[in-house]
């Protein structure tokens, strides 16, 4: 039985004359999935593909077993899909249940009853019984991304994309969205576009990582780790042969590149693979 | 009628819950120092009740943490779930705002009306910068030259609402049209439902405008179909061009046009050849509009 929830073969989809993913080809199988890359790699424009709201210019994609080119297919896969795209955009006048409400309705829930049992449910589930009737704007940016992602979850969707879920929150929010994205991948496909590789190394079991609208990398987060093997090393001083290096919190600096012979060696985080496959430098400043 | 006395009745005093009894696993300490019998409340698991007991019991569970966990243990969870569920999606819902229940006492279904209550420009703002502007133009036609003085009114009148419906699509005014586009809901509904709401309201501002400017009551109507025209073309491009670029376009053409056409306080496009032409280009509109409806479920390009 094919499970792949995605499935794309030399995709290529283009925005204002721009390549923005140049022929590209993966498959998604259920699980929560980390698409890591620097600002302009195309990770939005992979997630609107998938989502149906970019049409790509040539290639085979299915999603969900549907063909997004096709109006039955877009349909089919809309009314199966969760999408909690980067801005999501409130009505500020809305309180949480009516936003989550009327994304209800957008999704085709009519029954008055049913609907509301859906929306207090997906509530529930992000957390947010309490705070239905506030206003979106009197929340806080963690309450409005769980809102968000509440709205995402209306009709307990198969396949659930989200594009950078926990920019702008605390540590502590990050760690309930990672809690609350941890429970979801369980049974459905999930795919998370992130900059931070903390999120993947804690959440995916895989990880694919764009680069100038190509694939890098596509596989388990320790094989990402595994690209800095014996290429990280720390030193008084910043190792002007590093690649990258930057003065850690015990004070010595953490370099990355080729070591010198005698160095004492460290173990490779997430973060250093992937600095290692994009250009170090650049890389760099797209990490946080 | 059930009485305050058979009401208590049907409560036990609790010091707390019974011996053994289950307590709320998370919940706050139930706010009651009574609860409801077993018998009740297996009744009521049961969906056995009637009222009036079923709205006390209602009523009492909804307030009680312990009764409600009572009840999970006493009925079958299933169904005390669901009735919970159903329990909750009556009394834990927000009130709607006063555009939605408008809206709901003249029969609009509640799904439609929610999604007319996300229209941008039925927002209070629009509506006051509307009625202003409108009141300006039919002061300057009521004591400005007579020969030029209805010219900004027939400029505005139809503009309006294609001014409105732009501001309430497309993505530079729609907060939410991402999630919009990815939605199983037929964007051309949505647009159409958003058109007519919008429409309907400034219409009902202009026209009221419209009583009140001088001349014959049959001109000052002259507005109505090249506002319709106007409306439909600007649908009919919103198909290709951005919302606020269509309604650039007509609504500048028909400034154009009319500027270019007014004299000794009139126009031909007012005309009843005027009104010809414009019911001409609503038809023609609003066939483009239905033949390239699954245009408007792709998104705009490039958007």
């Amino acid at each position: 039985m094919n499970r792949a929830a995605v499935s794309a073969r030399e995709l290529t989809v283009s925005y204002r004359n721009f390549r923005a993913l140049n022929g590209i080809s993966f498959v998604l199988e259920p699980g929560v999935t980390g698409l890591l890359g620097p600002n302009g790699a195309g990770k939005t424009t992979l997630l609107r593909a998938l989502a149906t709201a970019a049409l790509p210019d040539s290639g085979a994609l299915s999603v969900l077993g549907m063909d997004p080119c096709t109006p039955e297919g877009r349909l089919g896969i809309r009314r199966r899909l969760g999408y909690l795209p980067q801005d999501p955009g409130f009505h500020p006048h809305f309180t949480a249940f009516e936003f989550v409400d009327y994304v209800a309705i957008l999704k085709e829930m009519k029954d008055r009853a049913a609907r509301h049992r859906e929306v207090l449910r997906v509530l529930d589930a992000v957390g947010l019984p309490d705070r239905r009737r506030k206003k979106i704007k009197q929340l806080s940016g963690g309450m409005r991304q769980r809102v968000a992602l509440a709205a995402a979850l209306v009709g307990d969707p198969e396949l659930l994309i989200l594009d950078e879920p926990t920019v702008g929150l605390d540590p502590e929010q990050r760690l309930r969205f990672r809690e609350l994205i941890a429970d979801l991948g369980d049974g459905r496909t999930v795919l998370l576009s992130t900059h931070q590789t903390e999120d993947v190394a804690a959440l995916c079991r895989r990880v694919i990582v764009l680069d100038g609208g190509t694939i890098k990398f596509d596989g388990e987060p320790p094989a990402l780790a595994a690209v800095a093997d014996g290429r990280v090393w720390s030193s008084e001083q910043r190792d002007p042969r590093a690649l990258a290096g930057w003065r850690t919190g015990v004070g010595t600096v953490r370099n990355i590149g080729s070591p010198p012979p005698g160095v004492p060696l460290l173990e490779p985080t997430l973060e250093d693979g992937y600095l290692l496959l994009l250009d170090a430098t650049t890389a760099r400043e797209n990490v946080a | 009628m059930t009485s305050g006395r058979e009401e208590r009745a049907m409560e036990v005093t609790a010091g707390g819950p019974p011996p053994g009894g289950p307590r709320p696993p998370h919940g706050p300490r139930s706010p009651h120092t009574t609860h409801l019998e077993d018998q009740m409340l297996r009744a009521y698991a049961y969906g056995e009740l009637l009222p009036p007991r079923l709205a006390h019991a209602d009523a009492h569970v909804a307030d009680c943490p312990h009764c409600r966990s009572r009840l999970g243990d006493l009925g079958d969870r299933a169904r005390t779930d669901t009735g919970w569920a159903r329990l909750r999606a009556v009394m834990d819902v927000p009130q709607p705002g006063p555009v939605e229940r408008a809206l709901l006492r003249c029969g609009v279904p509640d799904h439609t009306a929610r999604l007319i209550a996300a229209t941008p420009a039925l927002r209070r703002s629009w509506l006051i910068g509307a009625t202003v502007t409108l009141l300006l133009t039919v002061a300057v036609a009521r004591w400005g030259r007579a020969d030029a003085a209805p010219l900004p009114f027939f400029v505005l009148a139809p503009a309006l609402p294609v001014i409105g419906v732009a501001a309430s699509f497309g993505p530079r005014s729609d907060p939410m049209y991402e999630m919009t586009l990815v939605a199983p809901v037929h964007g051309l509904r949505l647009l159409l439902v958003r058109t007519v709401a919008v429409v309907g309201t400034t219409a009902a501002l202009v026209g009221a405008a419209a009583v009140a400017m001088p001349g014959p009551a049959l001109r000052a109507l002259g507005w109505l179909l090249p506002s319709l025209a106007l409306t439909l073309i600007t649908l009919a491009l919103s198909a290709r061009l951005d919302p606020a670029v269509a309604a650039g376009v007509t609504g500048g053409g028909w400034t154009l046009a009319l500027v270019l056409t007014f004299g000794d306080g009139d126009s031909p496009l007012l005309s009843g050849t005027g009104q010809c032409a414009a019911a001409g280009a609503a038809l023609a509109a609003g066939a483009v509009i239905a033949l390239t409806r699954s245009s408007f479920d792709r998104g705009l390009p490039h958007a």
